[in-house]
C-alpha cells in the first residue's frame, strides 16, 4: 500500500501513519522506512489457501520404495480404491501390508483372494457408497506382464473388476 | 478504524497497532510445512474394465460391436486382429527390432490402420484385449494400453496368459 501524501485525502490510519513519519523525521533526515506488511500477510494467505485447496483435492495414494511405476501420456484421476502393488523384488503388498511373494501368491492364491473378499464384505462399513468393484493396481515397469496379467485375473474373480493402473504422468 | 466518544477537543487515539510478526510467523510455517510435506509426482490412473464377454453392456448389443485383440508373441512382435461382430475385418502382425520401435510400429499401424475401419460412434462400444508375454514387461504393456487410450478406445481388457515365454 502507497501511502497518499496529501493529508486531506488520506484514510486515518494512513493519516496516523504519515504524522508518525513526520514526527520521526522532524528536524533529522530518516534513514528507517516503513515496511507495509500487509500485502505480505496478503500473499502468505492466498498461498495457503491455495496449497491446502490443490493438496486436499487428491486422494493420497502411498508407492512403495520398491516400485518405479511405468510412465503414460494419457492418465486419469487417482480414485480413492484400495491399493495392490507388487514390487521389483516380487514380493505382493495388499494396503501396504505384505501379502506374500508373487511366486507363493500365484500357486497358491487363497491368501490374497480371503483378503480381496474380506476388503469387499467389509466395504459397507467404512464407505457411504457401494461396493465399485475398484482397486489401484501398482507395479514395477520391469515386472513380467504375466505376472501382472494373472494377478489381474485374481482380482476379477474376486468382483475388482476395474483395475486403476498407477502410472507416472509425463 | 476511527477514533470514537470524543468530547471537545481532546481525542483520544484509539487505534492499535496490531502485531503482525507472530501472524507472518505461522502462514510462513504454514507454507514451509505445506510444501514439504506436498508430494510433487504426479499419479495417474489407467482404468482397466476386465469384464469383457462376461455379461454384455445391452447398449453394446444394440450397436455394432469392435472386438481389437492384440498379442504379443514376444517383445517385438505381435498379432493384431479387429473383428466387427466376431467376422474378422483386419489381421496384422506387428514387428521391429526393438521393443521401443515396436510401440512406435503399433501406434502407427492402429493410427492408419485399426481407427480408420471403426466409426466414429462405435468408438464407446469398442472393445481391446490385450494378451501379453512373459517376455514382455510391465512398462511395455502400459505403453501398448496408451495407444489404444490415445486412439480413444477406452474399454480395454488385460487377458492373462500361460506358457507363453
Amino acid at each position: 500500500m502507497r501511502l497518499s501524501q496529501g493529508k486531506v485525502e488520506a484514510k486515518p490510519f494512513e493519516r496516523h501513519l504519515i504524522n508518525r513519519r513526520r514526527k520521526r523525521s522532524a528536524g533529522k533526515k530518516s534513514t528507517e522506512f516503513v515496511l507495509m506488511l500487509t500485502s505480505m500477510v496478503d500473499m502468505f494467505s492466498i498461498l495457503v489457501i491455495f496449497l491446502l485447496q490443490t493438496f486436499s483435492n487428491s486422494p493420497e495414494i502411498i508407492t512403495l520404495k520398491d516400485v518405479n511405476l511405468p510412465d503414460s501420456l494419457t492418465p486419469s484421476a487417482v480414485k480413492s480404491a484400495p491399493v495392490l502393488a507388487i514390487s521389483k523384488s516380487g514380493d505382493i503388498f495388499l494396503d501396504q501390508k505384505l501379502i506374500g511373494s508373487a511366486k507363493e501368491i500365484t500357486s497358491a492364491p487363497r491368501k490374497l483372494l480371503d483378503q480381496l473378499q474380506s476388503i469387499r464384505k467389509n466395504w459397507k462399513s467404512y464407505h457411504k457408497e457401494d461396493f465399485s468393484g475398484e482397486i489401484n493396481f501398482q507395479a514395477d515397469k520391469d515386472t513380467s506382464s504375466a505376472l501382472v496379467s494373472q494377478v489381474m485375473g485374481l482380482l476379477t474373480s474376486t468382483e475388482f473388476q476395474s483395475i486403476q493402473l498407477a502410472v507416472l504422468g509425463k | 478504524m476511527i477514533a470514537g466518544g470524543n468530547n471537545g477537543n481532546t481525542k483520544k487515539n484509539l487505534n492499535a497497532e496490531l502485531n503482525l510478526t507472530p501472524f507472518i510467523d505461522l502462514l510462513s510455517t504454514c507454507i514451509c510445512f505445506l510444501l514439504i510435506s506436498a508430494v510433487w509426482i504426479e499419479i495417474g490412473n489407467l482404468e482397466i474394465k476386465q469384464t469383457m464377454g462376461k455379461s454384455a453392456d445391452p447398449l453394446t448389443q444394440k450397436n455394432d460391436s469392435f472386438n481389437l485383440d492384440l498379442t504379443y508373441e514376444g517383445p517385438t512382435k505381435l498379432k493384431l486382429k479387429l473383428k466387427q461382430n466376431g467376422k474378422l475385418l483386419k489381421d496384422l502382425i506387428v514387428s521391429a527390432t526393438d521393443s521401443k520401435q515396436t510401440i512406435q510400429v503399433l501406434e502407427n499401424a492402429i493410427k492408419g490402420e485399426i481407427v480408420p475401419l471403426i466409426p466414429a460412434k462405435a468408438y464407446q462400444f469398442a472393445n481391446a484385449a490385450v494378451t501379453p508375454t512373459e517376455s514382455v514387461n510391465y512398462g511395455q504393456l502400459v505403453s501398448t494400453l496408451d495407444i489404444l487410450r490415445k486412439n480413444k478406445i477406452v474399454n480395454i481388457g488385460v487377458t492373462a496368459t500361460v506358457g507363453k515365454k
